[in-house]
This record gives C-alpha cells, sequence and structure tokens, in this order.
C-alpha cells in the first residue's frame, strides 16, 4: 500500500464513470469533438503535415534545390545508412541528450523546488534564472565560448587555482560536446523550472499539510506527494526535452560549428549542411525521416510507459 | 459574461486578422508590369549593412536613365544568402537579377539557372572590363555573369611594432623566409604580441599553394593535386605559425573578430586579410600600410570576386543585362564604389580607379593593384562547399596537432576525389 | 527539509528543528542567490560589450569596466537598421501568433483531455509528430505550398506555421489533466455544455499553463529565423531576427550592434515574462485549489 494512499485525506482517485455532459456518441457530440480540434488540426496538415509529405517525396530524390529532381528511390537511405559521417551524426546527438536531460531535469527540479517556497524577493529571482531562456544563443554561445576559453577563460583559471589544469574544452574534441551540454543545460534550466513551477503551484495544498499531520518526513511527502502530482509536467518536460535534445542545432552551429574535427557535428547540423551548404536536398531529407523514426519511437516508447508514472487528477 | 465576450472577441480579431494579412501584397513576389513599367528583382549580399545607400544611389541613377524599369532590391546576409537564392528558385521565384560570387558561380552556370547574357546584351559593348574579371565569369564561351566588385588578400602590417623591434618593414620583394624571420623576432607572448596572423583554412591554402608552385587541381580538373611536395610545404607554412608567430585555436578562444581586435589594438604585427579592413582601420592609433603578400617560389595573390547574373527564368532579359551592366560598369557605380570603399569595380578605365589611390591610408595603396598582376583565382568544383569544408577541416586537424600535415592532406585529397568522382 | 514535522512531536525536538531552520533557509538562499548571480552573467556581459567601444570588444578577458564606454553601438543600431519599424512588425507578429496559439492549442488540449473519440490517442500522437521533423527540411516545401497559394512574401505566410502549435497543445492537454475531474463533473450538474465548461471551468484554472504557454509562444515567434528568411523578401515586412543578421557582412561583422540589437531583443519578452509572472501567481491566489 502506497504511503499515498494511507494518508487520511488522499484525493479520490478518478471515478470509472463521470458525468458527462452529452452522451458519446451521435453527430452533436462529434461535432463538439470537430469543433474544439479543427482550429488547430487544419493549420497543422496545411502548414506541417503537408510539407512533411513534400519532404518525404524528396527524399527519394537527388535534389540541390536548383536543377530538376532526380528519381532515386530508396538510393538515399540505402547510402546514409552505411555512411559512417551519418552514424556519427546519430551517436553525438545521443552523446548530447544523456548529457543534457539529466543535468537540465534534475536541476530543474531543484530549482522549482526551492523557488516554490516563500523567499524574500522571490519572484525576481525566478524572473533572474529564467533569463537566459529568453536571451539569444548568439549571446550564449559567446559567452560561454568565452567562459570556458582554455587559455584565458574564467573556469580554467578557478580550476588552476586548486591545482588542477583544465582541458581544451570546446577547442578538444574530448571536451567538445560536454562543453555544448553545459551551456545547453544552463540556458534550458529556466524552461524547465518555470513548466515544474506551474505544476507544482497546482498540487493542493491539502495534500501536503495532510501528510503533515501524519508526520510524513519532508523527503517522503516529496517522493510520495509531490513526485506524482507532478508527473504529467515531468512527463511533458521528458518527452519534449527528449524532441528537442534530438534536433539540437543552433547552440552547435554557434559554438563549434560542428567541429573540433567532427566531433560535436550532430544530425540537425549534418542535415542543415547537406540542404542548404551541400545542394543535397534529397539525403538530408531521408535522414531527417531517419531521424524522426527514432524520435517517433522513444515516444512512444515514452507514452505507452507513462501509464506506470504518470498520475493524472 | 464579460469573460466569454472577451474570448469570443479574441477569436474574431484572430480570425479577422487571419483574412487581413492574407490580402497584404500578395501580388508582390511576382514580376508585376503596372503602367508598363518593368518591375526588375535585384537580390544582393555585399550591400547590408554598410553600403545599402551606395547600392541606392546607383539604384536611382539607373532608375533616371531608363524610367521604365524600377529595380526592387532584397537583401540577405551573406551567411544565409544562399539559403534563400536556393529556395526562392526552388519555388520558382528566382530573382530576375542576383549576385553571385565567384566560388558558388560555377555551381549556378553549370545547374542552368542562369541566363546567357549574351542572348540579351544586344550590341552591348564588355570592353569596359577589366578581361580577367571578365572571363572568370563565361563557362563553356557564355557570358553566364558580370563581374561587379572584386577584393583582393593583401599583407598589413603594424609599422610602429617593427620600427620598435628595429625590423625593417615588409617590401613587395619579400618571401615567406622573410615573413618568417621578422614574425619570429616581433614576437612577444608575455606582452601578448605575435608577429603574425593568416588563418589555416581552404583559401589560405590554395593561395600559399600557389605561391610555392603547385597546383590543387589536375589539369583537366577531374583530381585533386595537391597531396604533393608543393603542397605538405604549403600546408606546413600554414600551421607552423601557429603557436609560434600565431595564437592557437586555443588562445584565440573562438572570439570573434579576434585577428583583427588584435590588429586595432596594436599586439599584432602582420596580418593576411582583405583591403574591407581599410574603413575600419581608419582611425587606429599607430602607423600601418599594406603590401603584396609574400611569396615562396612565385607571388600569388587572393582575388575575390562577386558578379551580377540574371535567372534564366527571368522575363526581362534585356532590362537585366542593362541592369547588370549599369551596376557593375558605369562610371556612377565605378566612383560610387571607390568613394565608399565598396570593394573595386572590376573595369579597365585607369582614370577611374586612380580615384582609389587618393585615399591618404593606407599610404601604399598602389598595393592593391599590383597584387592583381598575379592573382590567384580559387579551384571551383560543382560541390564547392563541400570541398571548402574537408580541405579547412583537415587542415585545422593538422594545425591542431592531432594530425600531421602529411596525413591531414591525404585525407582531404581523398574527400575531394571523391567530391570530383 | 527543514521545515517542523507537525504538532504531534515533542516540544524539545521541535525547538531543536526550529534552531537549525534559519540557518538551512540562509544557506539555501544563499545557493540559489549566487546560483542567480551566475544567471545574469551573459546579460551583464551582453550590455557591456554592446557600450564598449568596437575595438575593445571580446577582448579576453574582457573588460568589465571598459574605458570609452558609450550609446554609439546602439545609434549605429537606430541607423543601420529602421529599427522602429523592425520592432513593430515582430511584435504584432508575435502578439497575432500568440494570440492564435493560445486559441487553437487550449481547445485542442480540452479535446484530448476531456472529449473521449476513437483514435484519440492516435491523433494526438500524430500531433506530436509534427515537431519531430527538422525545420531544415520542412521550409523548402512550405515555400513551394506558399508559392502555390501565392503567399510568398505575405504576412499571412509569416504567421501560417505558427497557428497551432502541437507544443502548446501537449502542455496544456496536461494541464487540463491536472485539473480534477469533479470540478467539471459540479459543471454539468448545473448543466452546463462544453464549451461552458472549457470556458468558465476549465480555462480559469489553467492559467498558469496558459501564461507559460504565451511566454513561450510569443518567444518562438519573436527568435524565429529560418522561415522568416526565406518567405520575406520585401523590407518591410523584416522581424527582428532578420534585421540583426543583415549586421554580419560578407567579410566583416559589427560585433557591439548585433550585442546591442540582442540587449534590445530580450527587452520585450522580459516585460511579457513579469507580466504573465504576476498572472500565474494571482491565478493561484483565485483559483480556490490554495
Amino acid at each position: 500500500m502506497s504511503v499515498r494512499e494511507a494518508l487520511p485525506d488522499a484525493p479520490p482517485r478518478a471515478p470509472v464513470t463521470h458525468a458527462r455532459p452529452k452522451r458519446r456518441g451521435g453527430w452533436r457530440y462529434a461535432g463538439t469533438v470537430a469543433l474544439f480540434l479543427l482550429p488547430s488540426l487544419v493549420p497543422l496538415v496545411l502548414y506541417t503535415l503537408i510539407p512533411m509529405v513534400g519532404s518525404f517525396w524528396t527524399s527519394l530524390h537527388e535534389w540541390d534545390l536548383i536543377t530538376e529532381m532526380r528519381w532515386v528511390g530508396l538510393g538515399n537511405y540505402v547510402e546514409l545508412i552505411g555512411d559512417p559521417d551519418t552514424r556519427a551524426a546519430f551517436l553525438h546527438t545521443l552523446y548530447f541528450i544523456a548529457g543534457y536531460l539529466p543535468l537540465v531535469y534534475l536541476g530543474g527540479l531543484g530549482l522549482a523546488v526551492l523557488l516554490n517556497r516563500a523567499m524574500p524577493a522571490r519572484g525576481l529571482l525566478r524572473g533572474v534564472y529564467f533569463l537566459p531562456v529568453i536571451t539569444s544563443w548568439v549571446v550564449v554561445a559567446l559567452m560561454w565560448k568565452w567562459l570556458l576559453n582554455p587559455a584565458s577563460g574564467i573556469v580554467n583559471w578557478a580550476l588552476g587555482l586548486v591545482g588542477v589544469s583544465g582541458p581544451g574544452w570546446w577547442t578538444d574534441p574530448d571536451w567538445a560536446m560536454p562543453s555544448i551540454i553545459l551551456a545547453s543545460a544552463w540556458k534550458d534550466l529556466g524552461f524547465v523550472m518555470i513548466i515544474l513551477l506551474a505544476g507544482l503551484q497546482a498540487i493542493p495544498r491539502e495534500y501536503q499539510e495532510a501528510a503533515m499531520v501524519d508526520g510524513a518526513t519532508a523527503w517522503r511527502r516529496f517522493r510520495h506527494i509531490t513526485l506524482p502530482l507532478l508527473s504529467p509536467s515531468t512527463f511533458f518536460v521528458v518527452v519534449i526535452s527528449l524532441i528537442n535534445g534530438f534536433q539540437v542545432f543552433d547552440q552547435v552551429q554557434i559554438m563549434t560549428g560542428g567541429g573540433p574535427g567532427g566531433a560535436t557535428q550532430v544530425v540537425v547540423s549534418q542535415i542543415y549542411d547537406l540542404t542548404f551548404r551541400y545542394g543535397r536536398a534529397g539525403a538530408a531529407s531521408a535522414l531527417s525521416w531517419l531521424l524522426f523514426a527514432l524520435v517517433l519511437l522513444v515516444t512512444i516508447v515514452q507514452i505507452r510507459g507513462q501509464r506506470r508514472w504518470v498520475t493524472y487528477g | 459574461m464579460s469573460r466569454h465576450i472577451k474570448i469570443a472577441g479574441a477569436v474574431a480579431a484572430a480570425a479577422l486578422l487571419a483574412t487581413a494579412c492574407s490580402q497584404g501584397s500578395a501580388t508582390r513576389g511576382t514580376t508585376a508590369e503596372a503602367g508598363g513599367k518593368v518591375t526588375l528583382r535585384y537580390f544582393t549580399f555585399s550591400a547590408a549593412p554598410d553600403h545599402v545607400k551606395d547600392l541606392d544611389t546607383i539604384e536611382k541613377a539607373f532608375e533616371k536613365e531608363n524610367p521604365n524599369v524600377d529595380v526592387v532590391v532584397e537583401t540577405a546576409p551573406f551567411d544565409q544568402y544562399f539559403t534563400k537564392l536556393q529556395t526562392s528558385i526552388a519555388g520558382g521565384t528566382a530573382p530576375d537579377t542576383f549576385e553571385l560570387n565567384y566560388e558558388n558561380f560555377v555551381t549556378y552556370a553549370s545547374a542552368g539557372s542562369l541566363l546567357d547574357l549574351g542572348t540579351v546584351a544586344g550590341d552591348g559593348d564588355t570592353s569596359v572590363y577589366a578581361q580577367e574579371s571578365l572571363n572568370a565569369f563565361k563557362q563553356d564561351g557564355k557570358q553566364y555573369g558580370l563581374p561587379a566588385s572584386f577584393s583582393t588578400v593583401v599583407l598589413f602590417y603594424n609599422k610602429d611594432l617593427f620600427d620598435k623591434a628595429g625590423v625593417p618593414v615588409p617590401t613587395a620583394d619579400w618571401t615567406w623566409e622573410d615573413e618568417q624571420a621578422a614574425a619570429e623576432k616581433l614576437t612577444d607572448r608575455k606582452k601578448g604580441v605575435y608577429g603574425d596572423f593568416q588563418p589555416v583554412q581552404f583559401f589560405e591554402f590554395y593561395k600559399t599553394l600557389k605561391q610555392t608552385g603547385g597546383e590543387f587541381l589536375s589539369a583537366d580538373g577531374k583530381k585533386s593535386a595537391f597531396n604533393s611536395p608543393q603542397g605538405v610545404k604549403a600546408a606546413n607554412w600554414l600551421v607552423s605559425k601557429v603557436g609560434k608567430t600565431m595564437p592557437t585555436e586555443a588562445e584565440i578562444g573562438g572570439t570573434a573578430d579576434y585577428d583583427t581586435n588584435l590588429f586595432k589594438s596594436g599586439k599584432l604585427a602582420m596580418w593576411h586579410n582583405g583591403i574591407w579592413q581599410f574603413a575600419g582601420l581608419k582611425d587606429v592609433p599607430f602607423e600601418w600600410d599594406v603590401v603584396v603578400e609574400p611569396g615562396d617560389s612565385a607571388k600569388a595573390s587572393a582575388v575575390f570576386h562577386n558578379a551580377v547574373a540574371a535567372s534564366s527564368t527571368t522575363k526581362h532579359g534585356k532590362e537585366a543585362w542593362a541592369w547588370a551592366r549599369f551596376l557593375s560598369a558605369s562610371n556612377t557605380a565605378a566612383t560610387t564604389r571607390i568613394q565608399s570603399s565598396w570593394e573595386l569595380p572590376p573595369i579597365s578605365d585607369q582614370q577611374i580607379l586612380s580615384g582609389y589611390l587618393k585615399d591618404p591610408k593606407p599610404a601604399n595603396r598602389q598595393a592593391v593593384f599590383d597584387s592583381l598582376k598575379s592573382i590567384a583565382l580559387p579551384p571551383v568544383i560543382k560541390r564547392q562547399q563541400e570541398m571548402q569544408d574537408a580541405v579547412t577541416k583537415e587542415l585545422s586537424e593538422a594545425a591542431a596537432g592531432r594530425k600531421s600535415v602529411e596525413d591531414a592532406l591525404k585525407a582531404a585529397a581523398t574527400e575531394v576525389d571523391a567530391l570530383l568522382g | 527539509m527543514g521545515e517542523p514535522r507537525g504538532r504531534i512531536r515533542s516540544e524539545a525536538r521541535t525547538s531543536t528543528r526550529a534552531l537549525w531552520a534559519k540557518p538551512r533557509r540562509m544557506a539555501r538562499y544563499a545557493v540559489v542567490g549566487l546560483g542567480a548571480l551566475a544567471m545574469l552573467f551573459p546579460f551583464a556581459w551582453a550590455v557591456i560589450t554592446s557600450i564598449t567601444p568596437s575595438d575593445a570588444v571580446l577582448s579576453v578577458p574582457p573588460d568589465f569596466t571598459p574605458e570609452g564606454a558609450s550609446l554609439d553601438a546602439y545609434g549605429r543600431l537606430l541607423e543601420t537598421l529602421p529599427f522602429w519599424r523592425i520592432v513593430l512588425n515582430s511584435a504584432w507578429i508575435g502578439a497575432a501568433s500568440t494570440t492564435l496559439q493560445l486559441v487553437t492549442s487550449a481547445m485542442a488540449a480540452y479535446a484530448f483531455a476531456r472529449l473521449p473519440f476513437p483514435g484519440r490517442g492516435a491523433l494526438f500522437a500524430v500531433y506530436l509528430a509534427t515537431l519531430m521533423m527538422p525545420l531544415p527540411v520542412l521550409v523548402v516545401p512550405l515555400f513551394i505550398e506558399m508559392r502555390a497559394f501565392n503567399l510568398v512574401d505575405t504576412y499571412f505566410a509569416l504567421l501560417a506555421p505558427t497557428i497551432a502549435s502541437a507544443f502548446g497543445v501537449f502542455l496544456l492537454r496536461q494541464a487540463i489533466n491536472q485539473v480534477p475531474r469533479e470540478f467539471d463533473e459540479a459543471a454539468v450538474l448545473d448543466g452546463a455544455g462544453h464549451f461552458r465548461i472549457f470556458l468558465y471551468v476549465v480555462l480559469p484554472l489553467i492559467r498558469p499553463a496558459l501564461a507559460t504557454f504565451a511566454i513561450f509562444g510569443f518567444m518562438a515567434s519573436w527568435n524565429s529565423y529560418l522561415w522568416p528568411l526565406i518567405i520575406i523578401k520585401s523590407p518591410e515586412f523584416m522581424t527582428l531576427p532578420l534585421g540583426l543578421a543583415t549586421l554580419h557582412g560578407q567579410f566583416t561583422t559589427q560585433w557591439d550592434v548585433v550585442m546591442a540589437g540582442s540587449v534590445v531583443s530580450v527587452v520585450p519578452i522580459l516585460i511579457l515574462y513579469v507580466f504573465a509572472q504576476k498572472h500565474v501567481i494571482a491565478s493561484v491566489a483565485q483559483s480556490g485549489l490554495k
């Protein structure tokens, strides 16, 4: 029996049947559903799904954008799957996610919990943590390059004080990806924080108070009340961060341009180069569909898995 | 109740807005002929941000001479210019006329995107152009573009640093050895002063290769030829500076315009860079000048050319020709460019060009024209960008000491051969 | 962590805890405060860079008390770009796109959270799938489509891809799912239909999420670059990121002006954030969930 169920006034589980305004089925109900959905569905179909179909069509061709398309069937896919550059780009992307996601989630969660408590100048502090989120990557990337400057950056200077000789950071193939991960997590902390804060604020205070009366420790309250009730927000953050993480691009472009020696070339960098710099829009589209398939798979696994840990009100 | 109204209002406003702005200027994209006037679109990367007004001057003068033509200028930053150009060609909305740099010219000419200007020139005279520049934009005997401007790369030097160290300033006769000897004497790492700065990348490599008598591509253009003793020598010359007379990648630390600022702050003795830097150096508090770049067995200076081309789909070939010619070779255009230091006009009229020499700084402006006596045009292939990226990447590996120069060149040659094959 | 555990504990223990509560609170505050300083850093740096004379810009290490500091870069920003025109464009496009997204996303989110229908899960997956395709490969087909509709170089084309947001649908669906169903049910007993529940019950309760999404929606539009770059030709439609990009020349870039532009471009979002944040807190106070 979980602590949550043991609590004196735990929120009632959602009843199996709900009172509904109109009975399900019937034209009227279908009309209501359509009315709610069409305003977003129509533009999504027109301005995202149709271009997606277009990119699939492109992926079956060799195309430099300026001459006629040439049909190559699955040629682009075959070529990409056998290409070491593609494999490297996927590996680099996964490396990025593996470093970025835990950092940004745990950091953002910690911040959200801390800044959900009453403290002086709380609103200001939240605003400050949100500042990097709204600052452009141009500024953020330039600043991190400077902080992590191997020769004269503050980070290596500080490491030097404690007798550690700092690495070459983004100029060293081994350290370039960690540098990008660090900068990205730092920039996106505020994003995770603000989503989780909104989630935290939706948790009725009675639950916490009831648990307190019951003598549950702070950790148990966090583990068994806050976390489960925050799980819809967590689910959102994880799904979105993964979708965005797989498409990491801007920061790589500005910080390392895929270097040094290709060590940070990620999938979308590759896609951008292929489309607009190398005149290979067909191969780029094929690569996008490979990426799409991977992200879709990961997301479906998460949606299937959410039943085990995501609690809805 | 009021909330209900508010939201309903928002929905209605949104719907209205969507219809209102779709009307906006839907007729814009096309080359409409209103009242017998031809609208001619021109797409450019070289005007913004500093020379929009100068382009405007040229445009006004052209429209005065050609009252039936209305030139509409569209600009994009160089980095994204080709993204936009390619997309508009793909979408069938190519601008009537557009700018191309020499490196990208072949790609577009080979793709059939450009109009053979010979077919619309009528009795248009091309003798006003410097002939090498004109020929650079010919393919298979057809003139697909008119050279509009060029810039050369020269050796900038800080005269004060040379004088203080008692080192004689560079002359046109200098070779690599002279440059290296001076650079070593002038480098004072403790004070953060460097003797030399020459980026390790494709454009410097093909040029130094030519300076030492090597070739980048085989004579038939079907194979790479730079993995040769000359290639190794040229690459070594570039790579050997890094960390000795020139800061390393780590020291530069990715700082934007590091070299420009280093030179401007008086901490760089010699600097390989383009004449586009002249304007920015007007007010530096030390004496500086330029000289033709030192060579090894030969002299070779890099030239960057931009041209005006017309789309093969334009309906206004004659007007496109007139505009391209006016923009590249008219007196108005040439003098506007010279007066505003907006690169140089590729014309043969020495009278107009001599205006360029009147500007007092740098004193040796003549070096700019001298550098044209032996120019090195970049090797150009259809898959240009991939070639440039591959060569730069391998050379940086060598510069960072992660690969030997020989291995780097070998790898680069393999990649370039694959791109050619 | 450091809070008193409850009234059932013994007096002695409570006072020990209380003794520790203050230093802990201080320590927590110090951590949050120091972190905040680290967060402010890039902004301070950008401001300093933007008021530093060009040749001293980006010197290493940077000079935080630059000599000859001036607002010159801001002057040149106004000079080189039709700045106010650009800001106005970006602002109204951002406002329009945010409004449209809020409306379309909230409605769809309600359907996905509260209106069961066959294939709902699959349709939601399709929505999410629209987020998974990298933009660089979509812009070319989308451009061709716009060309076919004769919409190239119009405000509508600029807005079109931002009318609906799967991100927003997802965010708001999660928020609606957190709203206890008892609230709807009470409304149903009063005889309310779905539109009334949506407007009067659900929307007020998810105001924190709506405010959050408004910020992100506006930010996405405000910062969007690739699509405006491709679809816009006329200078009078230029948005802020496009304007700032024109400061990068073929051979040289004016970094101090770029920084000045970046500083200015943060301000409207900051204002929006301050406004929206107030809203977030206020709405929680009113919602009756407290």
